[in-house]
């Protein structure tokens, strides 16, 4: 089990969407994310340079034929984080769940 | 632990995780295309085979061998596959033996039959054997993509509770 920590630049909902699918990824063309994500050019652009400034992804450029290609890749750091804070999000949930089901004291 | 969100925004959040991933399995599962190429290609091997003409084979078992190898890259890095799912994390040791283990149980099948006939004097066992094979294939192929597919889902983040 990894340990809890919330990660405020991941849990932003565009980034997270991002490292959510970069997690499951090798790597991820620009592209795919940008289409799945519903995002354009230049906002996923920002985003991913703030999660690369971070150390949470690597961004290659590379050419497929005469086409330049974009793709992320998540790295081992980023990785550590996504794990930390989504068992972070899963004890914010149990918590909530577990004093639900603590029963009220008696007046 | 600091704690920024409260239970709706995280389950929320792990929703929007779960939906993300599944987006990337979804998008990148094998497509049953591959499966009818696949067993169309060892259908062609085997009627090749049955000609027993040298000539024939030299020719039909490059091409056959180029065009599925093409196709199985353009499934894997091309227009289906803008990403590539990490697979041994997401299938696990199970996932890994299954793949391994079927494609042993079809090549077992297609070659059982067809030297099981070739003994019997069938004039068409390389044919037959191969047919049998690619049946099995494109029956079975969607079922353990669908499997796969539902490993994965399993296997990704935020569905550990």
């Amino acid at each position: 089990m990894s340990q809890a920590r919330f990660d405020d630049l991941i849990h932003a909902p565009t980034r997270l969407g991002i490292v959510s699918l970069l997690a499951a990824a090798e790597w991820a063309d620009f592209k795919f994310i940008r289409d799945e994500l519903g995002l354009s050019d230049s906002s996923l652009s920002k985003q991913l340079a703030t999660l690369e400034a971070a150390g949470y992804i690597d961004i290659r450029k590379s050419f497929a034929g005469k086409r330049p290609r974009t793709s992320a890749t998540l790295t081992e750091q980023g990785r550590t984080a996504f794990l930390m804070h989504v068992e972070a999000l899963q004890q914010i949930i149990g918590r909530s769940s577990a004093s639900l089901a603590r029963p009220s004291p008696r007046p | 632990m600091r704690e920024y969100a409260q239970p709706d925004e995280a389950a929320t959040a792990l929703t929007e995780i779960r939906r993300r991933q599944a987006g990337l399995i979804n998008a990148t599962a094998v497509p049953f295309w591959y499966w009818l190429v696949a067993a169309a290609a060892m259908i062609a091997i085997g009627v090749a085979a049955d000609t027993r003409r040298g000539a024939v084979l030299a020719v039909v078992i490059p091409c056959v061998v180029a065009v599925v190898a093409i196709l199985t890259a353009a499934m894997i890095f091309g227009v289906p596959g803008r990403a590539r799912p990490r697979s041994r994390d997401l299938l696990g040791p199970r996932g890994a033996l299954a793949i391994v283990g079927y494609v042993w149980l079809i090549v077992a099948l297609t070659l059982g039959t067809a030297f099981g006939l070739r003994s019997a004097g069938s004039p068409a066992a390389a044919t037959i054997g191969t047919v049998v094979g690619g049946v099995v294939l494109i029956v079975s192929g969607p079922m353990l993509s669908r499997w796969l597919r539902r490993t994965m889902l399993r296997n990704r983040a935020g569905t550990g509770r």
